[in-house]
């Protein structure tokens, strides 16, 4: 008898349910019933407790404000609904074409290409989905600043898996000058990209040893925003002029890139003692292992990035141009000599004739 | 028999003259009487000019065969009918091509980093080199070979009678600056014909010097940077700026100055071989080098003038 009023019970509320669905917030409410109590958790397997409980004011802040429990949850048809729902998949609205008008490019193709994608395809739980760092009920629009993958947030969403990293890059100039609300600094995905992440040995990775230059000098090139802090745009042609650049165009892996020398994740600007590049810490720097051992305080005096087009370079500026000059008034004269020589062959030549 | 040299050079162009006149008459003597008088003119020229060619030949192989002395033959001859003269001599010409192989191969491993986004650059050293480590290899060794070059050249200089005479042969004199206008009348109509050169000529002392001043930049600035680690960075990235630029210096003027000179010139095209025989011909003697063919002859009229002497003493004495 137990039974049977329980299936009639479940029945019941399946009608309702569907007749519910004409009014949304006779849904939500129902939902809510439980959803809105704070100590509504749920024990994974593994221990870990997780709260069910949804608040309703980001909910309704959200992206999906509009949007009703089912919609996303669509294995729940009827209520009480199995203990086991399952992850939603985003991918149910957003893809190319969707009729209810949910943004969607190819990233989606791109998250299944990049390192994430790839090791959830391989059944590993804890690669992140798009929950991970999109949310779930606090999905807030793109311009939100509560927003997961609002700028200033990026690097808390990716600290939460990579924390090491996070830490590092917290202390670096870069986080630190987002911490203090500068968002011209880079975040996690400005260097990484977001949904196409790939591993950094990846030779399609922008953070691959060869593609860093362009990587870094999306900022600290010709049009890039480090000019604005002081920081000289001619970073990167420098670089790509002095013998390490030439190396690396010609395809050499061994040869030192901007992180060489900089570091990565914890850059930090000349002046601080603790920077890979501050002076007292160049010769350890240029003589770390598989780069110049032998290199002593001597070979690491002077300016690293020279641009000996540029007058401040000094006697380097001089001996430029000299050659320039030089060159172009040797070849001139050469060639009009050979010019007046073949024109005078040419007229004896006919004279002959 | 004592007679000055200019007599007896006179008295050869009276003969010949008189000789080319004599058949030059009876030539046209036996012209059909149809032919108009500018192809008269045009004929008597033409066999004036043949004329006074081939007995000028005639005359100086008669010479060379009968009246001047055998020399023991230390290089082969090149195939010509004409007489040669050896200009480079094979020390001098094994310099020349231990330098010319360490050049190419330093420009076509070191141009190429000059230029590193050009798609020849990344094919000759990625593609065919197989890389920079290979690439820098090879540019030492080119770099050994062209030292070498060096040094054997400066001991050449200070310790063969040849090096040294050439070496103040070599050095810039006012005539050189003379001949270099005379030659720009010349080209300008102004002068019927160029400035007479010694054994070096001022493009030849241009090209010398030009070659002492890239090798004393090259080797001095692509030692520092071989050992780099000995000194400051300053003086690194003045030695590549030195060596970048002068190495294009070097390579531009190779290719236009010198492949003119000895290639594409229309005089030599495709290529004068006097690099592998060392070797010039008479022709290029007196046209090239005026004087040092005029002092050579001279010397050597002197040569069969004592020998002359020697034998009309020892023929009065018997």
């Amino acid at each position: 008898m137990e039974r049977a009023s329980a299936s009639f019970t479940t029945l019941l509320f399946g009608v309702l349910l569907l007749l519910g669905t004409a009014s949304d917030s006779l849904a939500m409410e129902k939902c809510l019933l439980c959803h809105r109590k704070h100590d509504l958790f749920k024990t994974e397997s593994t221990g870990r407790k997780v709260s069910l409980f949804v608040d309703e004011e980001i909910l309704g802040r959200s992206a999906h404000a509009s949007r009703v429990c089912t919609d996303c949850h669509v294995d729940i048809v009827a209520l009480p609904h199995s203990k086991d729902v399952k992850k939603v998949n985003c991918r149910r609205c957003h893809y190319v074409g969707n009729p209810v008008g949910a943004p969607e490019g190819d990233l989606y193709d791109q998250y299944e290409h990049s390192v994430h994608g790839l090791e959830v395809a391989k059944g590993n739980s804890e690669a992140p989905i798009c929950q991970d760092c999109h949310g779930d009920h606090n999905v807030m629009p793109l311009d939100s600043a509560d927003s997961k993958v609002a700028k200033q947030n990026v690097p808390q969403t990716c600290g939460k898996c990579h924390m090491e990293i996070y830490a590092a890059y917290a202390a670096s100039t870069h986080g630190h000058a987002v911490s203090q609300g500068n968002l011209d600094a880079p975040v996690c995905s400005d260097c990484h990209g977001e949904h196409n992440i790939v591993r950094h040995e990846d030779p399609s990775s922008s953070v691959y040893g060869l593609n860093l230059t362009a990587t870094c000098s999306d900022c600290h090139g010709p049009l890039g925003v480090a000019s604005k802090y002081g920081i000289k745009a001619d970073r990167a042609a420098t670089f790509e002029d002095s013998f390490h650049g030439v190396a690396q165009e010609m395809g050499s892996r061994v040869v030192a890139n901007c992180a060489s020398c900089h570091g990565f994740h914890d850059i930090l600007p000349e002046a601080d003692p603790k920077s890979r590049i501050n002076p007292d810490n160049i010769p350890k720097t240029c003589g770390q292992v598989g780069c110049h051992p032998e290199a002593t305080a001597t070979f690491t005096s002077g300016q690293i990035h020279v641009d000996p087009h540029s007058e401040e370079s000094g006697i380097l500026y001089y001996i430029s141009k000299g050659f320039l000059i030089l060159t172009a008034s040797v070849l001139a004269g050469l060639m009009l000599f050979i010019l007046l020589d073949l024109t005078k062959r040419a007229r004896m030549a006919r004279r002959k004739r | 028999m004592n007679k000055p040299l200019n007599n007896r050079m006179q008295q050869r162009e009276k003969i010949i003259d008189q000789l080319t006149e004599n058949l030059v008459e009876s030539t046209v003597a036996v012209l059909p009487k149809e032919c108009d008088p500018d192809t008269r003119k045009k004929i008597r020229h033409e066999v004036s000019d043949r004329i006074t060619f081939e007995a000028n030949v005639a005359l100086n192989e008669m010479v060379t065969k009968y009246c001047l002395p055998e020399t023991p033959r230390e290089e082969k001859q090149p195939e010509q009918e004409e007489r040669t003269f050896l200009r480079f001599g094979k020390n001098f010409r094994a310099q020349h091509m231990l330098m010319f192989v360490s050049v190419i191969i330093l420009i076509i491993t070191g141009m190429p980093l000059k230029f590193p986004e050009l798609s020849i650059s990344k094919f000759l050293i990625i593609d065919l080199m197989g890389g920079l480590e290979n690439s820098t290899l090879i540019h030492r060794v080119g770099a050994v070979g062209l030292i070498l070059v060096g040094i054997w050249h400066l001991l050449y200089t200070a310790l063969t009678a040849i090096g040294r005479r050439d070496f103040f042969l070599m050095i810039p004199m006012p005539k050189d600056i003379k001949d270099f206008w005379h030659t720009m009348l010349y080209f300008f109509g102004r002068r019927a014909s160029g400035p007479k050169f010694a054994r070096f000529s001022f493009i030849e002392k241009f090209d010398y010097w030009a070659v002492y001043w890239g090798m004393i930049i090259m080797i001095g600035s692509g030692s520092i940077m071989w050992f780099k680690e000995l000194f400051p960075k300053f003086a690194f990235d003045i030695s590549r700026e030195a060596h970048s630029d002068e190495g294009l210096l070097a390579t531009l003027s190779i290719v236009v100055w010198h492949f003119y000179n000895v290639h594409f010139n229309p005089g030599v095209f495709p290529m004068s071989w006097t690099w592998w025989h060392g070797r010039l011909t008479e022709s290029e003697m007196k046209h090239h080098h005026a004087l040092e063919y005029a002092e050579i002859i001279e010397a050597e009229s002197k040569e069969i003038r004592a020998g002359q002497n020697e034998t009309d003493n020892t023929g009065g004495e018997s």
